[in-house]
């Protein structure tokens, strides 16, 4: 438990990271030159890959090894959001390369906010001690706050970065509440040992450890964008520039889940309180998906609709949850693992077609994507793909990932869930369906063809032929998620 | 690996998608032809297994059934266990004298759809896209593992939806060209069967251990017991027969769920119109015979009265909404849903009260319903697709005696309509009269209202015939041209099988009927 010069190498891929940040701001610093910036940080995003990689097959890691006093903690989990946060940032500085000075003016501070950002998810996937976890958040956060301002000569973008801030700092508010609470009714921040004090019996009785599950959910829940906390989504989508958008859309919230399934699964709160506690994230779930996909369906800004759609998202990772919640077992989190997966990736591909092509016609809304796939026949083509695993259409990944969540929710016996999940996602067709439509079925508005700048073709390319492959290998991940699912739940055996 | 490259049915898959990579990356010229290569090849294939199981030791008993699928493999793919969760998909596919004739039909219909797609514009991606459909498709008539079979039928919708939307017809429907509003309306009505179907999959998967979602297994698995859900309890094999049987319902397409397939086929072009036509809906027709008949035969059971009513509204409302029809395209997909309500009569009389025998002809009677409407259908939109190629309407109201300058369609057109009202010595006439003299014995009202609507077709297919190419000659069309050796091909082709089915009916139903027989003898079985 105590401090170990030799720790240091479990710690090895964040502190690369935050080396690889420094590195890259540095660099900015002495050398205008974006594509210099670009090339160190995507080729120093292999340093900590590297050291993520070796952790992952060195089979050290079979059981989750503590260190640092247990605050940080080292399991196939925290090294498989580990990888994902990776993805994220090398598709996002690949996706950011062409256009991001067109957005920004200070490029340098883009990408190295951005990796800091990153180096805050990771720490949010491997801590395992409350107030760690609330570091970790902010880290994470104040980066995304700045991005979301980046534009300051625009007011959307002011307005996105104020309200992003106010929220920010009243969910956190809320967040620590109920760690204080958890902190008041076990003694101890350590995950672990809350564990095992809930499964002793709490001393001040069930309704406290209620309202502090509650609370943490919902300080959480505005991470995750679930309803009722979603509605600084829209915003600041809209608002913020669209390669931060597409950034938020993935990282906060893989990072915000990485968090509360860890907080809820190795904090052991599954061991009182079920029914209520499973109540209220049920609600909390289907109003997710319900309101989600109503909304997105009548959005006519692709951002805004892209919110809304990532608001759903969640819904259907929160159903795998609380499969896993219920069962006290690892198959909803796996499943859930396995789509934060694919829904990041494919996020990211639905987000470069959307950067390019919002660019190149200079619109956001729908009808401004109108016959673009006479006019860009390849990028069109990948944007769409991506938006059909969105709507769970094979052969993209979208559709085993949402089978994979039903299934496990099945087994756990919420049939209702997933029948509700299933409605919902008749719901998301539509939407998602509308600029399908928009791009193939209508008249374009120009004739020229449009060309597509190397970094947002090789990033969507990338992603989409990657959700293609990821439902052929299906199995491959899995055996990653399994292990890493099971991690979660070591602590208390 | 080996296994699975080794195996003629993931060539029968894969030989469609890489026509499809193929024909987006040549130039033009050459892309037609390589769909066509491709095409043909898979057709070439398809033909190599009938014939080399036909003429191996075995003969026609050699197909094998649902417990002896031909050319099986049988191979894991996703294997995902966690907790006390199994989630098994295995990479499972096969052959049997009920699939392998809708394997051929497919093959040959999409073959055939290029041809009569030669030139479309944008026609790369046009093609590249019917070959997707077609793998999509052979997908669903080769997959022993339900999993596997939902997952490819889902593969089918995004191809469908693009080959409407895109090169559909521009005729303004509520507020929004034609294409636009049945593309989605095709998507939705879809989807939305579809999960249903996912629903009915997870239940009986979990019912039925939670292990294996092979047919194979959960045919000779039959789970059953009750389910409650919301405080309701129904039947489980009642359950799983209906949540699975809407989404084929819709695809049939079975009344009150067929609307969307009128729109469909009066705005698609004419090649999606015969694959829609042709292959869509008996997959439809053939989940009900292969899934619902074998894995919950007692929901199918109890659900048979309404189903032979259902079947009856969908015989006598479809012929008799065709006689008032003044598009020939939509007068002909009208006429499907008089027609497939055949195979759900036929369906309805296998799973009801008659003798086994009886029971026995129904289901036979149609399966090779489902085989001879693909072919007789799929040449009538063809026809139909010839004359709107040249005259640009299909208006019956505006032709008049254009026999005189199309004597070689009008021939054809003539002959396919006749083998669709059941012609003796045609295809429509064995299937039709094998259904309707062996349902008499499960359903005698049902049938004898059903058989007077070979009237209703007689007269709704010959009044159109007469209207379009005999009677006074429409001076309006002197220029029509007679149709080409190109657009000919198809309708040649599709006539020579659909004289073959009539006059030698054994050559399918030889094929058929061994694997009929197994699974009425475990229907049988089931719910005895």
């Amino acid at each position: 438990m105590s401090f170990q010069i030799s720790n240091l190498y479990e710690l090895a891929p964040e502190l690369s990271m935050t080396l690889l940040a420094l590195v890259v701001l540095a660099v900015d610093l002495f050398v205008k030159r974006r594509v210099i910036t670009v090339a160190v940080s995507l080729i120093g995003l292999l340093v900590p890959l590297g050291f993520v990689l070796a952790q992952q097959f060195s089979g050290q890691y079979e059981h989750p090894k503590t260190i640092f006093f247990g605050m940080f903690i080292v399991d196939h989990y925290a090294l498989f959001f580990d990888i994902i946060f990776l993805i994220i940032a090398a598709v996002m500085i690949l996706a950011s390369y062409s256009y991001i000075h067109k957005y920004v003016r200070s490029e340098g501070e883009f990408y190295a906010l951005l990796l800091f950002s990153v180096t805050g998810m990771m720490f949010m996937a491997s801590t395992n001690e409350l107030i760690t976890i609330y570091i970790s958040l902010e880290l994470t956060s104040i980066p995304l706050y700045v991005m979301a301002g980046l534009l300051r000569t625009d007011e959307h973008s002011a307005e996105a970065a104020v309200k992003y801030v106010l929220l920010g700092a009243m969910s956190s508010a809320i967040l620590l509440y109920g760690f204080a609470l958890l902190y008041g009714l076990t003694g101890t921040t350590d995950l672990g040992s809350i564990a095992v004090s809930i499964g002793k019996g709490v001393q001040d009785g069930n309704v406290m450890l209620l309202l502090a599950g509650g609370l943490v959910l919902a300080g959480f829940g505005f991470k995750i964008s679930a309803v009722p906390f979603h509605m600084w989504a829209p915003d600041i989508y809209q608002g913020a520039p669209t390669p931060a958008t597409a950034f938020f859309s993935v990282g906060s919230k893989a990072a915000g889940f990485a968090a509360l399934i860890r907080v809820f699964m190795n904090g052991g709160l599954w061991q009182e309180n079920l029914h209520a506690m499973v109540l209220i994230m049920s609600v909390v779930a289907v109003a997710t998906m319900l309101l989600g996909n109503l909304v997105a369906a009548v959005q006519s800004n692709v951002k805004r609709m892209m919110a809304y759609s990532s608001i759903a998202q969640a819904g259907y990772i929160l159903v795998g949850f609380i499969a896993s919640f219920v069962s006290r077992s690892g198959s909803g989190n796996s499943a859930v693992l396995f789509f934060i997966l694919v829904y990041v990736l494919t996020n990211l591909g639905a987000f470069s077609g959307i950067i390019a092509l919002a660019h190149a016609t200079g619109g956001e809304r729908i009808e401004d994507f109108r016959g673009l796939a006479k006019r860009a026949p390849a990028l069109s083509a990948g944007t769409a793909l991506c938006l059909l695993s969105l709507a769970g259409i094979p052969p993209m990944a979208g559709f085993v990932s949402k089978v994979f969540i039903f299934t496990a929710a099945w087994s756990a016996g919420l049939g209702w869930l997933v029948i509700i999940a299933l409605l919902a996602s008749v719901v998301s067709l539509v939407y998602y369906g509308r600029i399908v439509k928009a791009m193939y079925f209508e008249a374009p508005l120009k004739e020229e063809r449009l060309s597509t700048p190397l970094g947002l073709s090789s990033s969507i390319t990338l992603t989409t032929a990657a959700l293609i492959v990821l439902t052929f290998a299906a199995s491959i991940i899995l055996a990653a998620t399994n292990p890493a699912a099971i991690s979660l739940l070591t602590a208390l055996k | 690996m080996v296994a699975i490259f080794s195996n003629a049915l993931t060539w029968t898959l894969l030989l469609p998608v890489l026509g499809a990579l193929v024909t987006l990356i040549t130039p033009e010229r050459i892309a037609r032809w390589a769909a066509l290569v491709f095409t043909a090849a898979t057709f070439a294939l398809t033909l190599w297994m009938f014939f080399s199981i036909l003429g191996g030791p075995q003969g026609f008993a050699g197909f094998g059934s649902l417990n002896n699928p031909q050319f099986a493999v049988n191979v894991p793919w996703i294997h995902f266990s966690a907790g006390a969760l199994q989630f098994n998909i295995n990479y499972n596919l096969g052959v049997d004298g009920l699939s392998l004739p809708m394997v051929i039909l497919n093959a040959l219909l999409s073959m055939l759809a290029i041809i009569g797609g030669w030139k479309k514009n944008r026609v790369r991606e046009y093609m590249a896209l019917l070959l997707l459909l077609e793998a999509g498709v052979m997908g669903v008539f080769v997959s022993l593992d339900l999993f596997l079979f939902f997952l490819f039928w889902e593969v089918e919708l995004a191809p469908m939806f693009l080959l409407i939307g895109i090169w559909g017809s521009e005729t303004i429907k509520h507020g929004m060209p034609g294409r636009v509003y049945s593309a989605w309306k095709f998507l939705l009505y879809t989807f939305f069967g579809s999960i249903f179907m996912l629903a009915g999959i997870l239940l009986v998967y979990f019912k039925a251990g939670g292990m294996d979602a092979s047919m194979l297994y959960l045919s000779q698995h039959l789970v059953g017991g009750t389910v409650s859900f919301l405080g309701i309890t129904v039947g489980a094999q009642l359950l799983i027969f209906l949540l699975i049987f809407t989404a084929f319902a819709v695809k049939i397409p079975m009344f009150p769920f067929h609307t969307w397939l009128p729109d469909a086929h009066t705005d698609a072009p004419t090649e999606v119109s015969v694959i829609l036509a042709g292959i869509l809906l008996k997959m439809g027709a053939y989940g009900l015979i292969r899934i619902c008949l074998s894995i919950a035969p007692a929901g199918m059971q109890a659900f048979a009265p309404w189903m032979a009513v259902i079947a009856a509204i969908n015989i006598v409302y479809g012929a008799a909404i065709c006689l008032v029809q003044t598009d020939m395209k939509k007068l002909i997909a009208y006429s499907s849903v008089s027609h497939m309500g055949v195979v759900l009569l036929g369906v309805a009389a296998a799973a009801g009260l008659g003798g086994a025998n009886f029971r026995m002809a129904a289901i036979t009677g149609a399966t090779v319903q489902m085989f001879s409407h693909g072919i007789i259908t799929g040449m009538l939109f063809f026809c139909v697709g010839v004359i709107y190629d040249h005259a640009h309407t299909r208006e019956i109201a505006v032709f008049g005696g254009v026999a005189k300058r199309m004597p070689l369609l009008a021939t054809l057109f003539t002959f396919a309509g006749l083998a669709s009202l059941g012609l003796p010595g045609l295809a429509g006439f064995v299937a039709e009269y094998m259904t309707f003299t062996s349902s008499y014995a499960s359903w005698p009202v049902v049938t004898i209202i059903s058989v007077f609507t070979m009237i209703l077709t007689a007269s709704y297919l010959l009044w159109m015939l007469k209207r379009v190419f005999y009677g006074p000659f429409n001076a309006k069309w002197k220029h029509l041209l007679d149709a080409d050796v190109r657009e000919a091909i198809p309708l040649f082709v599709l006539s020579a099988f659909i004289v073959l089915v009539g006059i030698y009916p054994a050559i399918l139903i030889n094929v058929i009927t061994p694997t009929l027989q197994v699974l009425m003898h475990g229907f049988g079985v089931a719910i005895r």
